[in-house]
């Protein structure tokens, strides 16, 4: 599953670690979500979107292609 | 908004173990679980093998202190209040974890049987991990 999490949370000016905070996870979860090693739960996936003030669809694209 | 563990979400043997312990309680918890067994060793007449089983708890006890910088390390400590990535790590090693042990029990039991034994103590411990697979999946489909 392709995402921006990377993108999103570069133009915020936000680290890994600030982002973690946030979402109540590890640096870790936050660096695999954004090199698309781990696929996030729905909630948490649905909080990223709340949190960068997007739908859940411009954040996550689950059929493999880029979205922009 | 935060990510609360689901305390209905599915666990692994660490999450389950150690529950948010800490790099400290896991130390004091694994010292305890290593004393225990050099009491059970020295009440078996072997002080010195339960002493070696004190060394080995106390060291893998330290890991969690000495390494508590590690992000790896405090999320191994931090048991079901870890995030949801380690859960489900720790869910996938213990289910790799059964199979490899499943799989042991089978090929001691073959081995057993094969060299004129009657399959002890192999047989009653494969006998529990079939019965408790079948209660999980029968739990798991009424649950789900």
């Amino acid at each position: 599953m392709n995402n921006r999490v990377r993108v999103l949370r570069t133009e915020r000016g936000l680290s890994q670690g600030e982002l973690a905070e946030a979402m109540g996870v590890s640096r870790q979860t936050i660096n695999s979500i954004e090199t698309e090693r781990y696929t996030p739960s729905l909630p948490l996936a649905i909080a990223l979107a709340h949190y960068f003030a997007k739908p859940v669809e411009e954040v996550f694209n689950a059929n493999g292609t880029q979205s922009t | 908004m935060r990510m609360a563990p689901n305390q209905r979400e599915p666990r692994g043997l660490v999450s389950r173990l150690c529950g948010g312990l800490g790099g400290w309680g896991m130390f004091l918890f694994s010292l305890a679980l290593g004393a225990v067994m050099w009491t059970a060793s020295w009440i078996g007449g072997h002080p010195m093998l339960g002493l070696a089983m004190f060394g080995i708890m106390a060291a893998f006890g330290a890991v969690f202190v000495v390494g508590r910088r590690s992000e790896t390390i405090r999320l191994m400590a931090a048991g079901r209040h870890a995030d949801e990535r380690w859960r489900s790590i720790d869910l996938r090693a213990t289910a790799f974890m059964g199979i490899v042990l499943g799989l042991a029990v089978i090929v001691a039991f073959l081995w057993a049987i094969a060299h004129g034994r009657d399959g002890q103590p192999y047989a009653p411990l494969g006998a529990i991990a079939g019965i408790s697979y079948l209660i999980a999946i029968i739990y798991l489909r009424w649950r789900s």
